[in-house]
């Protein structure tokens, strides 16, 4: 294939210095810190991130303008966030001018998307600072999330204090200690249909993107794509925000990012073919990169 | 003996428009008929059975100059039919968003006008898209006044063209103090621009009407003193907002008012006899046109008291302010003048703004049927909305919109003025045809009269 990691200027395996984000971050804090760093140094005024939701482990987009409102959006809530929907908001009510957006590699599709044809987004394509995307393989409905905890792992979701996808499990992680490690072959029915006709798994059309593939634990891989994004990394690993490692010297390195990423566009190009003779005589229509 | 001639379509405003004109040899008018010939939109017709929600925004879509103040009238005529109060936080933005409305909508009528006035002590037009100072730094002084307005609409209104913000009850979102501040400082640079503006314009539109002769397609046409009385009344809600029939005293008296068939006040059935092709914009239209300002005219003929009233800035600031300006040049200057009034009761109301004040009112009653009505004050004057709500349906909707009220009042403001400079008196009114393009008119026992225009 090749292409499947999209164009990145540099990749490197880093975590953040900041231990307060590190005790609660998914993998390296990478997004957090980027943040904090982007906002403090004014070069975002806000960032739209998954914040608490109304229900355990729902997540609503909230927009952060302080590096606390940032603490409270760490970690990956393994359902939908619509943070593209805030994204006109936050130039409206809200009143930034420089906007810092993270999402999955769809929510980058849209923004970029957003950006070239910015209907109904009137003046918003040119406030988009810093679009960071997060890796991807698939994403889960909240209900799927409530049934796999509650009926799988066996613990309420109020008490489930991490969830994780790794190593070809989705492990649920309790107040309590316990630790419920799900083959992925239970998981995959309680996907997002939807999830399975795309072709990005490292947010190819981000400034940044990041995921814990291919980096030891608790460290994540980061690809520096635009030159904006690279700018914006620069300065961050010299104003001493993360620590890095060159991507060739860790394992499992790039070898298992370009294996997943292959894996998931192999597996949802045959969800594509499929759906083109899907019907009588017509297709279904197809969402395309 | 008199001739006709007509100028068909007006240029530099909104919408499309067009003056027939009986003129006499010296080629000063004695009738003037300006009238709309956009075609009608229907958007009364459309309201009718939708739900209270959807009308206003239907009604906004009528043009894309104001907008906000269509939105506004919309909501707030529900409102009143339902009976609903909003909040007092809501209010701050609907002002908020009214005014910035109102300054981006001066600015640009600006750029409409100046291509008549001339640079002072010279022959020389002002060219407002030409790279050469001074005027280039006036243009780009005009569009930071735009964007301005806009962006404070936006912020405020969710959208600077056809506001999402506004709803029936209040507002869907309140602002954060970050906007809030962000709002003022734009006000606040905007405050100083207004002034500057404010000061230039009423410079050239003084030396404009001091001048003895303006140019038009190379002749030399004498400007009179009186270009543009009239001796309409004015009509005028509020300095800058409005008013709606829930208020404890409505400033807008529905008793007063009636709609009248164009008919009635235009012109019949007469032939084109007097043709200038050297006439701005290809020239007038040629000798042998037939015209028929009472069956083209797409507008109803609104009146206060039984009579055409002017409506707009000079309107605003006679009823509230005491000037007694007349004419096309007391227009021009009164719209000047609101500038920095707009952008000053936009300071007041930011100062009042409370971020974390509710902007959505606790109950809002579904209607029983009776009417209401809500009159805005936009930019170029009152816009009135009516409407009746039962069980969130919208049974009857009319939109009185200020051009409407301008077209019969201009009309008349233009007889004695040389036909020449016809547009000139007909751009003080800072028309927005499209709007004003609405007609079911019916006569006095409710039977539809106008069915043969929309044949």
């Amino acid at each position: 294939m090749g292409a499947e990691l999209g164009k990145y200027k540099s990749c490197v395996s880093a975590r953040s210095t900041d231990k307060a984000i590190l005790a609660g971050a998914q993998d390296g804090g990478i997004v957090t810190t980027l943040f904090a760093y982007a906002l403090e140094e004014g070069i975002i005024d806000g960032a739209i991130v998954a914040g608490p939701g109304d229900m355990p482990w729902k997540p609503r987009p909230m927009i952060a303008t302080t590096y606390e409102e940032l603490m409270a959006a760490r970690g990956t809530k393994y359902n939908i966030s619509p943070n593209v929907s805030f994204i006109k908001e936050a130039t409206r009510s809200y009143g930034l001018d420089k906007v810092g957006i993270v999402g999955t590699p769809c929510q980058m599709q849209a923004v970029r998307k957003g950006q070239l044809y910015p209907i109904g987004l009137r003046d918003v394509s040119d406030k988009i600072a810093l679009a960071v995307g997060i890796f991807c393989m698939e994403n889960f409905p909240y209900q799927s999330i409530v049934q796999l905890a509650e009926d799988h792992a066996a613990m309420k979701l109020e008490s489930v204090k991490k969830m994780e996808i790794g190593k070809g499990k989705f492990t649920f992680m309790s107040e309590r200690g316990a630790v419920v490690p799900l083959p992925l072959k239970v998981t995959h029915k309680y996907e997002q249909p939807g999830c399975h006709v795309c072709l990005d798994y490292v947010a190819n059309l981000a400034d940044v993107s990041c995921g814990s593939v291919g980096s030891p634990d608790g460290w994540s891989t980061v690809f520096v794509r635009s030159k904006k994004g690279d700018d914006i990394w620069a300065k961050s690993v010299a104003a001493g925000c993360f620590e890095t490692k060159a991507i060739d010297s860790v394992k499992p390195g790039l070898e298992l990012v370009t294996k997943l990423a292959n894996e998931k566009i192999g597996k949802n190009q045959k969800t594509v073919e499929e759906r083109k003779t899907f019907g009588v005589g017509k297709g279904l229509r197809i969402p395309y990169i | 003996m008199s001739k006709v001639v007509e100028i068909s379509p007006t240029t530099r405003h909104e919408g499309h428009s067009k003056l027939v004109l009986k003129v006499n040899d010296a080629g000063i008018i004695e009738t003037g008929n300006w009238c709309s010939i956009t075609p009608v939109r229907g958007v009364e017709r459309l309201a009718v059975g939708k739900t209270m929600e959807q009308v206003p925004k239907i009604a906004s879509r009528v043009c894309g100059i104001c907008p906000i103040a269509h939105t506004l009238a919309g909501i707030e005529s529900m409102e009143a039919s339902i009976g609903c109060e909003i909040p007092q936080d809501a209010y701050l933005l609907r002002v908020i968003l009214q005014l910035a409305n109102r300054l981006h909508s001066h600015a640009l009528h600006d750029i409409l006008i100046l291509p008549d006035l001339y640079i002072p002590g010279t022959d020389t037009k002002i060219n407002p898209f030409t790279p050469e100072e001074p005027v280039r730094s006036v243009a780009k002084r005009i569009q930071r006044l735009r964007e301005i307005g806009q962006t404070i609409g936006q912020i405020a209104g969710g959208e600077a063209v056809h506001p999402s913000n506004p709803r029936i009850g209040g507002m869907y979102k309140a602002c954060t103090p970050r906007a809030k501040a962000k709002m003022y400082d734009l006000a606040k640079e905007g405050l100083v621009l207004a002034h500057q503006q404010m000061d230039f314009m009423i410079a050239v539109i003084r030396n404009f009407h001091k001048r003895d002769w303006a140019e038009v397609g190379g002749k030399k046409i004498a400007i009179p003193k009186d270009l543009g009385f009239h001796n309409q009344g004015y009509m005028a809600t509020h300095p800058f907002y409005g008013s709606t029939s829930l208020d404890e005293c409505p400033t807008w008296d529905y008793d007063r008012f009636k709609e009248v068939r164009p008919w009635d006040w235009y012109m019949g059935e007469m032939e084109v006899d007097l043709a200038d092709p050297s006439y701005p914009i290809g020239g007038t239209s040629p000798v042998g046109t037939k015209v028929n300002p009472q069956m083209e005219a797409c507008t109803g003929i609104p009146m206060y008291d039984g009579q055409p009233v002017e409506v707009g800035p000079r309107a605003r600031l006679a009823v509230f302010k005491g000037y007694d300006e007349k004419g096309t040049q007391g227009q021009n200057i009164a719209r000047e003048m609101e500038y920095t009034d707009s952008l000053y009761a936009m300071l007041n109301a930011l100062d009042e703004y409370d971020p974390s004040g509710p902007v959505l009112a606790d109950e809002i009653p579904c209607g029983d049927g009776s009417m209401g009505w809500s009159a805005n004050e936009a930019p170029r004057g009152t816009d009135v909305h009516l409407a009746r709500v039962k069980d969130n349906k919208v049974l009857w909707y009319s939109m009185l919109v200020p051009t409407t009220w301008n077209f019969a009042t201009c009309s008349a403001a233009l007889t004695g003025a040389p036909w020449q400079l016809a547009e000139i008196v007909v751009r003080g009114y800072d028309p927005c045809v499209s709007c004003a393009t609405h007609m079911i008119v019916i006569d006095e026992d409710n039977k539809l009269v106008a069915q043969k225009l929309i044949q």
